[in-house]
Formats: C-alpha cells, structure tokens, sequence
C-alpha cells in the first residue's frame, strides 16, 4: 500500500516536471522546415535594440544577411568581427546585415553589441518564433536573401568570413545583373 | 545571491553525499544485478549533422538487503533447468561498469547511437540452503566476472527540433555480446542474473524531452524507456523493464550546470522455463537433504524473488571545460559526475541497489562541416 502510494506520488512529481516543459511549448510551436535555397524567405517583423520594429521585406532591393546568433554562442561571435568589416565595406553597394538574437534579454545583447562596437541592426527574437520559422535549431546560422526576397544561401555552424561574405554578395549581384540583362 | 547561495547548497550536499559513499557500511545484499541510471543530455540528444559525441562513463552500484528482508531466493540451475525454492541467501553484488558512448548525427534530426559497456561485477550469496552445511545452514559462494556486457546500438530521431525544445525518439537493440556462462567459485555455472550479459537480444524503445525554460540558464527534461529482452537459450527470460526520469538542469555559471532528476524503474518478474522443487527443511523425513521435488515438468514459471521498484534522487553536475580553458583539449569537452540516492524500493526479499554513482567525460568531435 506503502509502496503503491510512493509510486503515485513519484509518477506525479514526474509528470508534473514534463507538464511544465509541454505547457511551455508554446505548444507545437514546431520548428519550420529549412528554407529551401530558391524558395522566398518567409517575412517576418521583429522590434530592434532601440524598440523599433523591423521587418524582412523593408530591405527588398538588398543583399540582406539574416544572422542567427546568441551571446553564449562562441561560433556565433567569433564570426561577427567578419560581419561586421563586411556590412562596413558593402552597405553602400546593397547589402545588409540583420543579427536576429535568440531568447537573451535586452541588457546582456545591448552590453555585447557595445563592447564589439557593432553597428548593424539587431532584432530580438524574444519567443523564438523567426528562428523557427527559418527552421533554426542550432546556433548559428545565417541566411542570405537576395534583392527579390529568394533565399540564396543556407549556412548551419559554418564559421563566416569576410571572404566568404564578399564572395556570396558578388555572386548574387552578379546574378542579379544577369537577371535584369535577359528581361530586357 | 540566492543563485550563488543555491548553487553552494547544492556543491554541500553533494559532498556530503560523496563522504558518505567513502564511509559506507559493508555492504550485506544479493543475487540478480542491476546498473544505475541517469539522463546525460549527451547520450539520449541528437548530435548536429556530422557531430560524433563520445562519453565515457564509469558508474558503481552496489546492492544489499533491505531491512526487514533476509535475502532468502530461490537457487536457479539452469544447466538442468531447475528452479529450487529458498535455495539461496543473497549477500551482496557489486557492478562496476565503464561504457563508451557513442552518438553521432547522420542529419540534425537523425542519429546513430552504440553503446558499449565493460562491466566487473562481484556476487556473495550462500549457497545449498537445507542441502549443505550440518544443519542445512548452506555454504558461502563467491562470483567474479569481468567483460564486456551486452552492446547497444540505436536509431534516434529528432521530432520537435527547435532552438528551445527537443522531443527525441529512440529504438535500440541489445545485442547478446556478454559473456552467460560464468562460474562461481564453486566451479558452478553462476545464475543467469548475475551473468554479465543477458543471452538474448533485447529490443529498447525510448523517448526523450528537453525545454529550456529559462533560455541558457534552466531546463526541463524527461525521458522513459521500455527494455523487453526475449528468452536466451539457457531457459531464462529477463523481465521488462520501464524507466521514467524526469529533471532539471541549472546553468549557474557558464562552465557549471548542475542537476537533479527523480528515476524510476520497474523491473517485471524475471522468467525460467524450468521444474520446480524446494530446499530441504527441518519438518522433512531427513534435514538437510536433497531439494524435494514439486512439479517436474519444465515450463515457463516466474522467479518469485525478481521483479522490483526502485526510486531514486539523483543531484549531480557537469563542468564544461571548453568555457573554463581555452584550448584545443577542452574545446567541446566536459566532465559529469551523479550520485544516485535511492529513496523508496521494493526488492521482492532479494537485493536492492544503493546509493549509487556515476561519474563520465563528454567531448564532441566535428566529423564533417555541417553547411
């Protein structure tokens, strides 16, 4: 009797702590597929450090490098030194650099984006909802978008350089080029 | 504060619990054994794609007798298929093994997993109740086997990836690589519990949950398995076995996390296809004696002393190295360390596992670049 009671209790503590975990699933706020490259990139709108909102498609006509990242995450900040020499170069030519932070509060990515002296837009992703809807299950990842709003490039982990940066953007610039020449 | 006053609670008690593990009594338990059992994150996760994840555990479980129980079990012989009532005392079985795990991710939602253990397990229990001794009182026999246990090697599939949520479901085999014909030091053929493996393949569904409630600084987690090993050519059919485990982890500093999860497993009556007698007792014609003979007949019968319930606190932590030092050594890598605290268990008059622990390091490898 003694035993089956401790079982009871047991089982209920154990679902109570899975319970906890479901109801805050946001339940079946399953992650999304990842884009495809050629599919449009699903908008999105996400307030700023600032308290702006900003959304994907205000940058149409723009190269726009959609970045995933988090503090904690070491690949993450190592490669934003990259990102950041290359929004400085290539943000006359088109392209923007938009760092989506995940689930970190506003004083902690404030402070970093501070101490690295970054100045691209940083939007905060507070629900994880824009990173699943780009199917974001590690971090980081960044995903170009073109000037149409087509996803070109899908980059999981890999670490970005200013070289792989350049090299991305002359591709589709250079594309785009192509694009326009045979419409005419 | 009350995180820092938190996190030297948690550092104390399990000292205290680590001096008491020195300090233990010795140990007076049983037949039939056991490994203890905790959720490590690493082993039931899937790796990112092309992320092999190696652990290595070592983990000691010791099992004695409940009070109130006097070990009294019956004797298995399964060279004549026999199963002998109030045959045996259990004494005591110790099981230290050591595993290496492996995980490695074929895709961000599909993994490999192998498991292999190495165990050393020793066993004392008396022997020949009511047929030995001068007054059937039985004799001492001791076990000692070490080898490899039986291997498993799993599927697992990611079904609720995202940033802050993980639902993995698992199916393993186990596969009959560990040795079933060990003997005591009498020279018999040891029981098929206290063997190293079991005989049989076994089938091993799992599923796992992770939630991040506090993003990077709390988690949730579940997990429940279900083991149905099938009968091994000696007669002998190891009883299912359920586990539900459920926790929470707490990022205290970014290099400590600390841990603490409720288990608990039901182990179902083992079975022997075997006759049935019973040890000699002072009421028989003649004391001590032969077994006397109930039902020859060689059938499927429950062992009456196996099966048990078993719950279990289980605090622990895991230090990250990689955030500790920066170098190519501690890059990825991290060492764990769990006590297993029993708190209610039923043991069906046959041993029970103690406190236990497990301590283990974690390091990833990057196979292949995940773009």
């Amino acid at each position: 009797m003694r035993s089956r009671n401790t079982n009871a209790r047991l089982v209920a503590i154990m679902l109570l702590i899975a319970l906890v975990g479901l109801s805050a699933f946001d339940v079946w706020s399953m992650g999304s597929r990842v884009p495809a490259v050629g599919m449009q990139a699903e908008d999105f709108s996400l307030i700023d450090l600032e308290g702006k909102a900003q959304s994907l498609s205000q940058y149409r006509g723009k190269i726009v490098l959609v970045n995933f990242w988090a503090t904690w995450c070491k690949p993450c900040t190592t490669e934003m030194p990259a990102m950041q020499a290359s929004f400085d170069k290539l943000h006359d030519k088109g392209f923007v650099v938009i760092a989506v932070n995940e689930l970190e509060d506003d004083a902690r990515v404030r402070a970093h984006i501070k101490q690295y002296g970054h100045t691209f837009p940083v939007l905060m992703d507070r629900d994880n909802k824009v990173a699943n809807q780009f199917g974001v299950f590690g971090l980081p990842v960044s995903v170009f978008v073109d000037e149409k709003g087509i996803v070109q490039e899908y980059i999981k982990g890999g670490l970005l350089t200013e070289q792989k940066i350049q090299a991305i953007v002359d591709r589709l610039q250079a594309q785009a080029i192509v694009n326009a020449v045979s419409l005419k | 504060m009350v995180g820092r006053r938190f996190s030297l609670g948690f550092i104390l008690s399990l000292a205290v619990t680590f001096s008491s593990w020195t300090g233990l009594h010795p140990a007076q338990a049983s037949c039939g054994a056991v490994s203890c059992f905790v959720v490590i994150g690493s082993q039931q996760q899937v790796p990112q794609a092309g992320l092999l994840t190696a652990n290595a555990m070592y983990n000691f479980t010791p099992m004695r007798l409940l009070g109130g129980t006097n070990g009294v079990i019956p004797g298995l012989d399964q060279a004549n298929r026999q199963m002998i009532l109030d045959h045996h005392q259990e004494t005591r079985t110790i099981t230290q093994q050591t595993t290496l795990d492996l995980n490695y991710g074929v895709t961000d939602r599909f993994g490999l997993q192998l498991t292999l253990p190495y165990m050393w397990r020793t066993h004392k229990h008396i022997d020949g109740i009511g047929e030995d001794g001068a007054n059937g009182e039985g004799g001492p026999s001791n076990f000692a086997a070490n080898g490899i246990g039986d291997i498993r090697a799993g599927l697992k599939y990611n079904v609720l990836p995202t940033l802050r949520s993980m639902v993995v479901l698992g199916f393993g085999v186990y596969l009959p690589t560990g040795n079933t014909h060990a003997h005591d030091s009498a020279g018999s053929l040891m029981e098929s519990p206290t063997q190293l493996g079991r005989g049989q393949v076994g089938l091993n569904p799992t599923i796992y949950q992770t939630y991040e409630l506090i993003p990077h600084r709390l988690n949730q987690f579940s997990s429940a398995s279900y083991r149905h090993t099938f009968r091994n050519n000696d007669g002998y059919q190891f009883g299912d076995e359920y586990m539900l485990n459920a926790g929470l982890n707490l990022v205290a500093t970014p290099w400590l996390t600390l841990t603490g999860q409720v288990n608990y497993r039901y182990l179902v009556h083992d079975n022997f296809s075997s006759s049935l007698s019973r040890s000699a007792t002072p009421t028989d014609a003649t004391f001590p004696d032969e077994p006397q003979v109930i039902d020859p007949t060689i059938k499927n019968r429950s062992v009456p002393t196996t099966g048990s319930t078993y719950h279990a606190f289980s605090p622990g932590f895991q230090v990250n190295l990689g955030q500790m030092i920066e170098s190519s050594w501690t890059n990825m890598t991290s060492f764990y360390f769990f006590a297993q605290i029993p708190f209610a268990r039923d043991s069906n008059n046959s041993l029970a596992q103690g406190t236990s622990y497990i301590f283990g390091l974690t390091r990833s490898f990057q196979m292949l670049n995940p773009s």
